[in-house]
Parts: structure tokens; C-alpha cells; sequence
């Protein structure tokens, strides 16, 4: 036997009992540890929001919650032929959205609204745009981002809201 | 005789062990270490459909005279039948394409309806499908975009792919297939200019709000933040496909910079040619800016201007002019393109032919028109692969029936460096090597 095979048999056994010896670790039953905290289950999709917008439906609801008003079936038409004649549908609802909201008839709170009542700001946008009431933790979030930075605008949260996921279902 | 491994044997073994452990999830079914892209012929392509379905006997064989004197060698005058038919179009005396190409003379769209949905998804899928396409139906077999975009090494974002349509209809479907494990994920930026750069587009798209990079940072967290309350992607939905934070920016960028553009009155007459100018040449003007902005390596672009054949030859051959005129353009535009100039290859080929017999309509010259109805001569096509002396063999006429429309997907991979990493049975047709030095 050489010095080679001899050596290759050793290590064999060496990374045999080395890997006994893990397997055996690592099936010690786990300690169930319980702190001092409701159990509270936090996973997502609480929403119950399960249907994607159709590009119509997307179009038509964007439009009447950044002019307060319906969109006509032309404008309405021409904006869904648009639609088709990119690929990249997320880059165009993107441009979109910020062309609706940058116009001069769109009808978003000014930010001394959103200033003067925060709370019922953030209230009043989750219900027009995403039609539901925020949690506990969504509300003190959006507030304190809201409260934390100054620079931070109505048209901001619209735009950021808009463009996000839950927003293109309902 | 000792027992212990020598230092340098045992370190050797063990790095080599590592190696092998850090590259065998990263080895392809063809058995490579990552896909090969130091084996391309060129590091840009770009395939124009000269689509609407053209005979050969109009084009290749200039049965009325040469009406492609950008494409074609040969110096065959209009015919009077149909001269009085045609619109002007500024004289050439330059070098045609044909000169710095391999000339597929007899090309074959061999299998399948010839409707053109089912040729363009056979160009761009290199499969061919037996029976009608329903309208808006992505193809069942993964594109060339897909393709690219999945198996080239290192993997490249949609800003390098572009497919750019004519029209709408069923084209916008063409940028990715249903293929599972392929999809939007995989696909190309898909764009049709006459509807995007329209005062529609204008009114929609070229006013928008514009945020600072501080402001951009805090939407994108307040974004987060909803999304991560939220179970669902959006590409789960109908998102087509997605460039991503960082590449939607220059993408948007592009749009707006075109309408505007167009908005200064551009877009009407850009080549000079006057009330000349169609909707191919506006097509193909609009890919000649994305190739200029973004240098991309895989573009797609088609025409179908010809398809008027089947109520007016006439016009169908002044489009077949017009697309030449678009083509010749494209190409100079390519050569003054930094980091396209002598680095791309051109491919040219219609979707299919038309009939030999012509139809009823007879137009107002007198010439008789024609469909294109799957008969022997509507399979009758010329494909032509353009590029430097070099890489692909000059001036070269291949004259037998040689090349299928299956084989252009081959070709564009094989180019690009990409071909033998894509899984073995997926294509059917060929690399045309006879094209390459």
C-alpha cells in the first residue's frame, strides 16, 4: 500500500466520523423557548387583496384618484393604446402617474393639508388608494416618516403609493 | 515509509476540491463552465424583418426593375409600369449592401401558414408552427430575446434587447413566450414608435413630475415599506417585462427626450425625403435612435409597409423602395454609431413571400394584386447577413435554395457567442456558417 492510499483511507475515516459526529449534533431536539410576548402573527397578505387591476381598470382608477373625476372613454382609450406600445408596463404606469400628478387640475392634498393633520392624512390616503383602513403599524409608520422628514410631500406619498405593488390590485 | 500527506499534495488536493465544490452548480447541461461569450463574431446584431410578406420576383429577381438599389447590386431601372407610381426618394450611388454581405439569393420560409404572425414568431423563435397563431398569443417557443438574455454570459439587461414593431396587433406579443422557464423575465424592451412618439404620447407621458435624488431615496423607502405590508409583485400581474429601479431611469429618459423631439417636429421628416416618408421609415428611425442612445446588442426591427399588395401593387413596390431607402439608412447609421461602427452584424430577410397568381384588384396603373396564401412561391424568401470584412464573407451570392427562416435564430446566437449554451433540441434550424469568415 502506498504512502497515498494509506493516507486516502485515513481521511476517509476522519471525514466519516467527523460527519457522524454533526449529524448527531444536529439532531439534539431544539429548546422551545417562551418570552414574556403575545404570540402575534405577523406574516403577510392580511389584505386579502388577490385580483391584478386590468390596464383598463388601473388606468381609469388612477386617473379618477388623482383628478377626482372619471376619465372619458377617448382619453381612456388612447391611454390603454399607449399601454400596449411599451413592454415595460411597471417603466410606463411609472411615467404615467408622475405626468397625472404633475398636471395643474390634479386634485392631491397640498401639503399644509397633509401638515395640519397627519394622522388623518395618512387615514384618508390608504382609503382612497388602497381602499382599506392602514394597520396599527402601517399608520405610526407612514406618520413618523411623514413627521420625521420635512421635505416629504404629499405628492410623494401619492407617487410612492401609486407606483407600489398593493396598488395595482384590488 | 512515513504515513503523512506532503504539504504541497495535501494543499494542491484541497484547492482543487474547493474549485470543484464552488463550480459545479454553475456548470451548463452542454457540460461548459459558464456560457462562452469570447467567441463572438461580432458584439452587436441587428435582424430587420423586412416583413409584410415580399416575392422574390419583385425583389431579388427585380422582375420591375431594381427597387432595392441600397440592398441589391444591380442597376436595373423602374419599370414603366409601375413608374409613374413612385414617390421620390433622394438618388444613391453609394456602396449596397449586398457588397459587404453573404446574399442568401434563395431562402426558404419552408413550413407553416404564411400569415405574418406565424413568419414573424418563426424569425424570432426559430420554430416554425404549424397552424394559425391566435392574435396576441406569445409564442409557445422561448424568443431570441430569451434566449440572449438567459443563456449569454455575462447575463445582460433589457437596455441591450429591443424588439421594435410597426404596428400593434399581435407584434407587442413578441418580446417573450410562455416557455417555462423563460418568460417576461427574460424578454426584450418592446416599443411601437407610431403610437409611443404621437401627440397621445405627448400629452401623456412628456410632463413629468421630476424628483431630486434626495426626494427619489425617500419615495423608494415609503415604497418599500408598502410593498413589504404587501404579499404580491406586481410582476405577478400583467407587468410584461421589467428593467428595474436602475435602468428604468435612462428608459424613461430616452421616451421623454423622443417626444419632445418629436414635439419640435423631428420625427416628420428626419431623412429629408419629404412627404416620402412612411411608417417603416419612421420605424426604423426610431431604432436608429435606441441603437444611438443605448448601443444595444440585440435589435429587432420591422416593416410591413409592402403588405398594401394585396389591394395595390404599385404601392406595394414604392414600400418596397421606401423599406430599402429605411434599411440603407439604418445601416449608415450603425457605421457612425460608436461602439456599433464595425462591430455589428446586419440581417435582413422578409417573413415570407406572396402568391405567384395575383388576385381581382387590379390598382390604377393597371398592375394586378397579390396575397399570399402559403402557395410555393410565398415560401420563395432572400435573407442577407451584412457586417465588416472580416466577419462575414463579402459580396458573396449564394445562389441554390440554401437557409431557412428557423435558421435565423441560430445565426443571431451564434454570433453573439451564446449558441452552444442554449439546452440541445430547443432549435431546429442551422447556424448559416457560410456566412462568416
Amino acid at each position: 500500500m502506498s504512502t497515498l492510499e494509506l493516507n486516502d483511507e485515513w481521511m476517509k475515516k476522519l471525514l466519516f466520523i467527523a460527519f457522524l459526529l454533526l449529524t448527531l449534533n444536529a439532531c439534539q431536539k431544539e429548546k422551545d423557548y417562551i418570552f414574556e410576548v403575545d404570540p402575534i402573527d405577523v406574516q403577510k397578505d392580511q389584505i386579502g387583496k388577490g385580483i391584478p387591476k386590468s390596464t383598463v381598470e388601473f388606468l381609469s382608477i388612477a386617473y379618477s384618484d388623482i383628478f377626482g373625476s372619471s376619465i372619458t372613454q377617448n382619453d381612456l382609450n388612447r391611454l390603454s393604446l399607449l399601454y400596449l406600445a411599451f413592454g415595460d408596463k411597471k417603466l410606463l404606469e411609472d411615467l404615467l402617474i408622475k405626468n397625472m400628478i404633475n398636471r395643474p387640475e390634479s386634485q392631491l392634498p397640498t401639503n399644509a393639508v397633509m401638515r395640519a393633520d397627519v394622522a388623518a392624512f395618512v387615514k384618508a390616503t390608504y382609503l382612497k388608494l388602497y381602499n382599506r383602513e392602514p394597520n396599527e403599524l402601517e399608520a405610526y409608520t407612514l406618520k413618523k416618516n411623514i413627521d420625521d422628514n420635512a421635505d416629504m410631500t404629499s405628492v410623494m406619498v401619492y407617487y410612492a403609493m401609486m407606483t407600489s405593488d398593493e396598488y395595482r390590485y384590488y | 515509509m512515513s504515513n503523512y500527506i506532503p504539504r504541497r499534495s495535501f494543499l494542491k488536493r484541497t484547492a482543487m476540491a474547493t474549485a470543484a465544490t464552488i463550480a459545479a452548480p454553475y456548470i451548463l447541461p452542454s457540460g461548459r463552465l459558464f456560457a462562452s461569450s469570447g467567441n463572438r463574431i461580432a458584439n452587436h446584431v441587428v435582424f430587420c424583418l423586412f416583413a409584410g410578406g415580399i416575392r422574390n420576383i419583385e425583389s431579388v429577381d427585380m422582375q420591375r426593375g431594381n427597387l432595392m438599389p441600397r440592398t441589391l447590386s444591380g442597376a436595373g431601372s423602374v419599370a414603366p409600369s409601375i413608374a409613374p407610381g413612385m414617390d421620390p426618394l433622394p438618388n444613391f450611388s453609394g456602396q449596397s449592401l449586398q457588397s459587404q454581405a453573404t446574399f442568401f439569393r434563395e431562402f426558404r420560409y419552408a413550413q407553416g401558414p404564411t400569415g405574418h404572425f406565424n413568419g414573424h414568431s418563426t424569425a424570432l423563435t426559430g420554430s416554425y408552427t404549424l397552424q394559425d397563431l391566435s392574435i396576441k398569443e406569445a409564442p409557445k417557443m422561448p424568443t431570441i430575446f430569451e434566449y440572449y438574455r438567459k443563456h449569454n454570459s455575462p447575463s445582460q439587461t433589457a437596455l441591450n434587447s429591443w424588439w421594435i414593431s410597426n404596428s400593434l396587433g399581435p407584434y407587442p406579443s413578441l418580446n417573450y413566450s410562455t416557455y417555462p422557464g423563460y418568460g417576461a423575465l427574460y424578454g426584450a424592451n418592446y416599443a411601437q414608435p407610431l403610437t409611443l412618439i404621437s401627440d397621445d404620447g405627448l400629452n401623456a407621458l412628456s410632463n413629468p413630475q421630476l424628483f431630486t435624488n434626495t426626494e427619489i431615496s425617500k419615495v423608494n423607502s415609503l415604497r418599500n415599506f408598502f410593498n413589504d405590508s404587501f404579499s404580491k409583485s406586481s410582476q405577478n400581474g400583467n407587468a410584461g417585462i421589467d428593467n428595474g429601479l436602475i435602468d428604468r431611469d435612462p428608459v424613461q429618459a430616452f421616451l421623454r427626450q423622443e417626444l419632445i423631439n418629436a414635439s419640435n417636429g423631428v420625427y416628420a421628416d428626419p431623412w429629408g425625403v419629404g412627404t416620402s416618408m412612411n411608417a417603416d421609415m419612421f420605424n426604423v428611425y426610431f431604432t436608429e435612435r435606441v441603437i444611438q442612445t443605448f448601443q444595444p446588442e440585440l435589435t429587432v426591427v420591422n416593416m410591413q409597409g409592402v403588405d398594401i399588395c394585396h389591394s395595390n401593387f404599385t404601392e406595394y413596390c414604392n414600400s418596397l423602395r421606401k423599406a430599402d431607402f429605411a434599411v440603407g439608412h439604418l445601416w449608415e447609421t450603425i457605421q457612425n454609431t460608436p461602439g456599433m461602427a464595425n462591430d455589428t452584424i446586419l440581417i435582413v430577410a422578409p417573413e415570407h413571400g406572396r402568391n405567384l397568381t395575383p388576385n381581382t384588384i387590379i390598382d390604377q396603373y393597371g398592375n394586378a394584386a397579390i396575397d399570399h396564401t402559403s402557395d410555393a412561391t410565398s415560401r420563395e424568401i432572400f435573407c442577407m447577413v451584412v457586417g465588416p470584412s472580416g466577419k462575414v464573407q463579402q459580396n458573396q451570392v449564394i445562389t441554390n435554395v440554401t437557409g431557412e427562416s428557423i435558421d435565423i435564430v441560430p445565426t443571431i446566437s451564434h454570433i453573439l457567442g451564446f449558441h452552444d449554451a442554449i439546452p440541445g433540441g430547443m432549435l431546429s434550424g442551422r447556424v448559416l456558417n457560410e456566412a462568416f469568415v
